[in-house]
């Protein structure tokens, strides 16, 4: 029988043609010689002057009154969202950086950041992409050189991000008298891999990581034009540790919502949850946040989404005699530094910064006595 | 239930007893000596040696030619007569002589003419029925039977001509046509199909063949409600000689190449055939063009051996195979056809280091070996018996990926329709929201200001959308943008060299082989007496041993380092597992592995990963048949009783088994199966065995014969019998656990026969036929009706509410197949021949569908108003009086022959399809998102009693509704839905609004050419569609997903989930009929 079998399969071997597919690792990815070629229709901008060159303050995209408009100002000139699109043909324009992101833990989701370094200092921008999963095409410390002719940069919540136009008809949603109208929106997938192109091979080393504190993260840009061009950067802050509030260092129970999990909507329930990282906004899908905080005693929010894999551990805390004691565990978190505004919250303020961090590896937080914190899932 | 057997079984003993002693020794006198003898030869002057039939017009009396080809009718009535003349593969010939009394009348030899057309033709067919089998799941539109060209005129011509429309017998699915190979049955066990090609390009293989037409008296078979075919392989069956072919064609392959040598009877009592044969194609790197993307390779070998002895034994051994490689083409959206310009687009290949490569590569390869054995006891008895096994590997390769882009071309997200998406108001129209014509730069201005209607391609594009995307998108797809429309294997490639550079522990991309192989085993005994006058028993034993295996092997890493063996979607949903019902932090990495005794394998080339499982099956059946025969009428009854039994087994302990099996801890056996306590307890076993289930089931079939005189007969069918499931259809989710459809259960645990056939399909079916047979015209004209009870059927798909792979099963169907066809062939002179035929049915669904809905990665699909989680929905599915979508229902065909005996040939076929329908998807009749409510009262989300527009995201009840406030029904019964959320549940018709678009036209010429020393040259070439009609589609089926929107800070008691407006986000996908296409071949025989 085994005779017959090895038989048919050397039979089935010979008949087949097996087609080798040689596919050379250079080919894949753009060489700096192969980056000056490409970009020879036009040129490279630095991210900050990309965004001085071609995003303005009304945008370009729409001319006329708009629900956007309305939403964008309060008299003061100042628009937290915008839409410039970009000329489809004429001179090639284009930006590169590498990625800092990392969606696999699920608190970015269809997002990435770039940064490029220039003259030693971080400059960063979101890209707004139509692609699940997009760090399995551009992971973290992968390099991209991007083609923007066809795309637009407009911002969200005064956040730059590079994307293309896009109407938000949601007009349910909560504060939907903001939300809807045109919006910078996700770039088609096909597009990003057409103008998307990865130079070299990912390269985490060469990320930098700005070493902070939280006081410097929110004292420093109040200007709401300038934390546009800081929103995006990536930050190490040390000494830092959870101390059981939320937004604003205001208490817990008032920021939860619902189960994690069910959707019971029993307040009861909701407050025995609240200190889990995210419990679920019933799809509002709004992050929450949980304050960092350092010696100063300064909240700085660490932001997650209810759909990151992480939203239903607790958050770092000790069980001393049956009570629940933050603050035991302290270190360091990185993340991405982001000022996420809306019209309501329009004057700067501490509340409104926050990092993002791509999961809980990003996280090194030890006792005192050196025992390192092992998140805890939340468990009915 | 065993009662009832014995009594079944009895009765048709006492019939076979009784039936013996009425009938026993040959006791008639007979007054008449009359005879009429002749031998039956082909055109180089050898026998025909494949069982020829000689008919007595007049005297309505026949006979079968021996294996010699000669023929004895005795007993005859002197008188001028007409003798017809057919075997299968020869243009039937009709000789007029005259019967002289009491002499012995010798016709000498009769020549019967190659018929060409025909074997050109299931060459075609066979090329046909490969390029169905793009469907793994074997559900997709297919050939009714390549090989059922029988003598009929009805069969003869839809066999071929309708192919093309995907026409199947009386909308049967393929599994009810039965193919045997010397009798032993070759449908598979686990699937209920055959494999064609298993023979793929070895036409001589499966050159002869005995064909029963539905439900009538079969002699190798208990038979069943669709065609079964007999193919015979003896090699004294083929004609001596060598025969070389070459073929040319523009179709799946682009050449074929065979030689057969036969050697015939040998003085040694021995024969010998052998065949090899190889098709070829070449990548096809031309967009556009037939087989685009796709490559073909294909051996094929068939060998045959026999032994005839003096006194009546005869042994054959026959061993066959057609190791193949193939490309596959994939159906894909309406839109996708329309921007690619051409219904060949195919999404499954893309240029890999500047070469085409297809991502679905078929391998397959069912070697075969078969030992017949004949005893011819005296010439009123036979016994034939076979023992065969085949081996028959079958895998496709498919690019899966972890944490990464979905890789597919053809992803609704990247398509221009997407941008549609929440731009569609209630009525199903554009909104007009902001717009200026300076920023939809295709937009203008009317002269009084308003706002110009903005399209593009031919689009009406919304006037909130933005219209550099669309048309950037649009331009991409209409371009063939490498990048965009096909696979983008280097950027694959890069995504996995960045994946190990990042230090990722799996590749993001990979290319894997799902592997369905099958062994079986299997033995036949059939045994015919026609000792006693009128009657002729028949009675046969079939058993068979089957394994299926399955399992998926790691293809290529696409410059990946590893895969890590995982269920992604479950590790996406591991928060929802884990708070479900509080599992340990162990517990929940189990959840996520597809072997719970191996975490986070890595796993390389070559290795077995995902599943790893063993469908074992046994199916035996014994049957008997009785056939009275006499001047004025016919009449036959027959008995079976089949026996089967499935019983799955795993060498992996897939995570979500064992999450449902602690979940469910009290009946933690139906998805861990007998090793459920071991596996519970942590001890890791090399095998794991599931629980057995087996079936009996019963069939009876009886018809009968009026012959009105000589060249006019009646003739009624009828059956009754029960099916168990196909182990395909029993099992929920058979890759991830033990878990069976609920019925099998109540059947397992049966005390009485309603619950023992609970999951059993009950089939009752019969049929009327009026036969004429005169010089210038013969054919038939059939009534048929055939009920299908307590049917199931498997669906799986992506739900938008649980977010995750769901599992549907469907239960309880009942439909009816009821219909007409007829067809007639009519001589035009010397010759012409013009043939009619038509096929008027209905295949209907009688009664709504059970339903349950579960998902496969275990997490909860629902909950409960009190916030308990619903694991598996039960629901139930409108189906009543939805179209089966078995191909067209309506079909007619004219064909004009020609024949001309210097041995040219030629025929031109019109064919008109109409009544062809959807394959619809039950996801979207549910009843639940009709009343809003589950079949326990559970309201439940997402249903369109409660539907958002989409644009304000008012709310609205789709379902209509009277004054009173009920809901509007149809004449079935099935609530009425408003515009555009009709479009989303309706049953479409796939037959063209443009009638012209409706036909097809084939044709085709040939020409046998005489050499010296019986040496000859035939040349064929068949033209299908010559008319190029690419407005044909012959098949499709809605995609089982529903757009579905979440409603912010609502929870799903308070019904979180709606359906959305843009009834278009997931469209049916379709099958389109070839374009022009060729088959030239050329055959030379010496």
């Amino acid at each position: 029988m085994k005779a017959f079998k090895y038989l048919s399969i050397a039979l089935l071997a010979a008949a087949m043609t097996a087609c080798k597919y040689d596919v050379k690792p250079e080919s894949l990815y753009l060489s700096e010689q192969q980056v000056e070629q490409q970009v020879a229709d036009g040129q490279i901008y630095h991210i900050n002057d990309f965004l001085d060159k071609f995003m303005t303050e009304e945008g370009n995209y729409l001319s006329d009154t708009s629900l956007y408009r309305s939403r964008a100002t309060n008299g003061d000139g100042i628009y937290l969202f915008s839409i410039d699109t970009l000329p489809s043909s004429g001179p090639g324009i284009y930006i590169r950086g590498r990625v800092s992101t990392d969606d696999f833990g699920g608190n970015f989701y269809k997002a990435l950041v770039i940064q490029e370094i220039v003259d030693g200092k971080q400059q960063n921008l979101r890209l707004s992409i139509d692609m699940g999963s997009a760090s399995g095409m551009f992971p973290r410390g992968q390099e991209l050189l991007i083609r923007c002719n066809g795309l637009a940069i407009g911002r969200y919540s005064n956040q730059p991000q590079l994307c293309v136009p896009s109407y938000n008809n949601n007009t349910n949603s909560q504060n939907a008298e903001q939300k809807v109208g045109w919006t910078p929106g996700r770039i088609p997938s096909p597009i990003c891999r057409k103008q998307f192109m990865h130079v070299g091979t990912p390269d985490e080393s060469k990320l930098q990581y700005d070493k902070v504190t939280i006081a410097e993260c929110i004292a420093n840009y109040k200007d709401i034009v300038a934390a546009r061009k800081v929103d995006g950067r990536l930050v190490v802050i040390e000494n830092i540790w959870f101390n059981g509030k939320c937004y604003d260092n205001g208490e817990l129970k008032d920021c939860v919502h619902y189960n994690p999990a069910d959707n019971t909507g029993n307040p009861e329930v909701a407050n025995s949850l609240a200190d889990v990282f995210a419990p679920t906004t019933n799809n509002i899908g709004y992050p929450q946040t949980r304050c960092i905080t350092d010696a100063s005693g300064k909240c700085l929010s660490v932001s997650s989404s209810e759909y990151a894999k992480y939203a239903h551990y607790y958050i770092p805390y000790e069980n001393v005699n049956g009570s629940i004691v933050y603050g035991t565990y302290k270190g360091s978190i990185r993340g991405v530094l982001g000022y996420y505004m809306d019209n309501a919250g329009k004057v700067p303020g501490q509340s409104n910064w926050a990092i993002t961090i791509c999961d809980l590896g990003d996280l090194d937080l030890k006792k005192g006595d050196g025992i390192k914190w092992v998140p805890e899932e939340w468990v009915k | 239930m065993k009662k009832t057997l014995f009594f079944l079984l009895a009765l048709l003993g006492a019939s076979l007893s009784i039936s013996a002693q009425q009938t026993s020794p040959m006791t008639e006198a007979h007054s008449s000596t009359t005879r009429l003898v002749g031998k039956i030869i082909n055109e180089d002057g050898e026998p025909i040696t494949n069982g020829a039939i000689v008919t007595l017009g007049n005297q309505n009396i026949s006979t079968t030619a021996n294996d010699r080809g000669e023929f004895t009718l005795s007993y005859l009535e002197p008188m001028d007569e007409e003798v017809i003349i057919e075997a299968r593969g020869f243009i039937s010939n009709i000789v007029m002589v005259q019967l002289i009394s009491g002499q012995t009348n010798d016709m000498g030899a009769i020549t019967l003419y190659t018929d060409l057309a025909r074997e050109a033709q299931e060459e075609v067919l066979l090329n046909l029925v490969e390029a169905d089998l793009n469907d793994d799941e074997g559900k997709s539109q297919s050939v009714s039977s390549a090989s059922s060209a029988s003598q009929d005129v009805f069969n003869t011509t839809t066999s071929f001509a309708w192919s093309t429309g995907r026409y199947r017998n009386r909308g049967y699915e393929n599994y009810y046509e039965k193919n045997y190979i010397n009798g032993l049955a070759f449908n598979t066990a686990e699937r209920g199909t055959f494999n064609f090609s298993s023979m793929g390009g070895l036409n001589d293989a499966s050159r002869n063949k005995d064909v029963v037409n539905g439900i009538e008296a079969s002699n190798f078979t208990f038979g069943g409600i669709g065609n079964s075919t007999n193919y015979l392989m003896d090699a004294s069956r083929y004609a001596q000689g060598w025969k070389v072919g070459v073929a040319g064609t523009n179709r799946q392959y682009k050449g074929r190449v065979n030689a057969t040598y036969a050697s015939g009877p040998l003085n040694n009592g021995w024969s010998f055939i052998a065949q090899i044969a190889w098709r070829y194609s070449p990548y096809i790197n031309t967009k556009g063009i037939i087989g685009e993307g796709i490559a073909y390779n294909s051996g094929g070998y068939f060998l045959s051996a026999q032994k005839d002895w003096q006194n009546g034994h005869r042994l054959s051994l026959i061993t066959f195979g057609a190791p193949t490689e193939r490309g596959q083409s994939g159906a894909v959206t309406q839109e996708v056809y329309d921007l690619t310009g051409s219904i060949n687009y195919n999404p499954y290949w893309g240029y890999c280091g500047g070469k085409v490569r297809n991502s679905r590569i078929v391998r397959s390869y069912d070697p075969t070996a078969i030992v017949s054995y004949e005893w011819q006891i005296d010439p009123q008895q036979r016994l034939r018996a076979a023992v065969g096994y085949h081996y028959a590997w079958y895998s496709n390769s498919a690019l899966t990926f972890y944490n990464a882009p979905d890789p597919r071309p053809d992803y609704y997200r990247n398509l221009p329709s997407f941008l549609y998406d929440g731009q569609l108001d209630a009525n199903g129209q554009l909104i007009v929201h902001d717009n200026t014509s300076q920023h939809n730069p295709l937009g203008k201005e009317n002269p009084d200001g308003s706002i110009a209607e903005l399209s593009y391609n031919g689009n009406v594009v919304g006037h909130s959308m933005d219209m550099e995307t669309y048309k950037t998108l649009t331009d991409l797809w209409k371009a063939r943008d490498n990048k965009t429309t096909q696979i983008d294997w280097d950027g694959l490639y890069a995504a996995n060299q960045a994946s190990n550079k990042s230090g990722k522990s799996s590749a993001s991309y990979m290319q894997e082989r799902r592997h369905n192989d099958i062994q079986e085993a299997i033995i036949n005994v059939n045994y015919i007496n026609s000792k006693f006058n009128h009657l002729k028993i028949t009675a046969g034993l079939d058993a068979k041993y089957a394994q299926g295996i399955h399992y998926k092997t790691v293809d290529d890493l696409l410059g990946g380092k590893q895969w890590i063996d995982v269920d992604p979607f479950a590790e996406r949903d591991i928060k929802d597992l884990a708070t479900n019902i509080g599992l340990t932090q162990e517990g929940i990495e189990n959840v996520k592995q597809n072997d719970i005794f191996h975490h986070n394998q890595a796993k390389k080339e070559g290795d077995r990963f995902g599943y790893n499982y063993y469908m074992n099956m046994i199916q035996a059946n014994v049957w008997a048949q009785n056939e009275w025969n006499f001047n004025e009428f016919d009449v036959y009854y027959a008995l079976k009783i089949a026996y089967s039994s499935m019983q799955r087994s795993t060498t992996m302990v897939n995570g979500r088994a064992w999450y449902l099996a602690t979940l469910n801890p009290d009946n933690a056996e139906k998805y861990l199966g007998k090793s459920a306590s071991s596996i519970l307890a942590g001890k890791e076993q090399s095998l794991y065995m599931g629980l057995s289930h087996e079936f009996i089931d019963p069939a009876f079939k009886l018809g009968f014969t009026y012959k009105i005189n000589g060249r006019n007969r009646l003739k009624f069918n009828a059956i009754a019998q029960t099916e168990a499931p196909l182990a395909r259809d029993a099992y929920v989710s058979s890759r991830v656990h033990d878990r069976v459809i609920d019925p099998i259960y109540t059947h397992d645990k049966a005390k009485n026969l309603k619950d023992y056939y609970a999951a059993s399909q009950k089939i009752v079916g019969g049929d009327l036929t009026y036969d004429f047979n005169f010089p210038i015209v013969r054919g038939r004209i059939t009534a048929f009706y055939t009920q299908f009870f307590n049917g199931s059927e498997m669906n799986g798909y992506y739900d938008d509410q649980a977010r995750t792979f769901v599992n549907q099963t469907l239960t309880g169907i009942n439909r009816v197949h009821r219909g007409i066809e007829a067809a007639a062939a009519v001589k035009l002179g010397t010759y012409f021949t013009l043939t009619g035929a038509v096929n008027a049915a209905d295949y209907r669904y009688t009664s709504n569908a059970n339903s349950i809905t579960s998902a496969e990665n275990g997490m909860a699909v629902c909950s409960r108003m009190d916030g308990t989680s619903i694991y598996e929905v039960t629901d139930s599915v409108y189906m009543k009086g939805l179209h089966v979508a078995n191909g067209p229902q309506l079909t007619a065909s004219l064909k004009l022959s020609f024949f001309h005996s210097k041995m040219w040939f030629a025929d031109i076929t019109c064919t008109y399809y109409d009544r062809n329908y959807l394959d619809i998807a039950p996801s979207r009749r549910m009843k639940s998102l009709y009343t809003g409510k589950m079949e326990d009262g559970t309201p439940v989300n997402g249903s369109y009693r409660m539907v958002s527009s989409g644009v304000d995201q008012n709310y609205i009840n789709a379902v209509l509704l009277n004054d009173a406030g009920e809901m509007i029904l149809d004449k079935f019964g099935t609530p009425q839905l408003a515009y555009p959320y009709n479009q989303v549940a309706c049953q479409e018709s796939l037959v063209s609004s443009n009638v012209w678009n409706r036909f097809i036209f084939d044709a085709s010429v040939g020409k046998l050419i005489y050499l010296p020393n019986r040496q000859q040259i035939s040349i064929n070439l068949s033209v299908t569609n010559f008319t190029n009609n690419t407005k044909f589609k012959t098949g499709g089926y809605q995609q089982a997903r529903l757009a579905r929107g979440n409603l912010q800070g609502k929870t799903e008691q308070e019904g979180n989930s709606v359906l959305m407006p843009n009834a278009w986000k997931f469209p049916s996908k379709y099958y389109y009929a070839w374009g022009a296409n060729f088959y030239l071949s050329l055959t030379y025989k010496f």
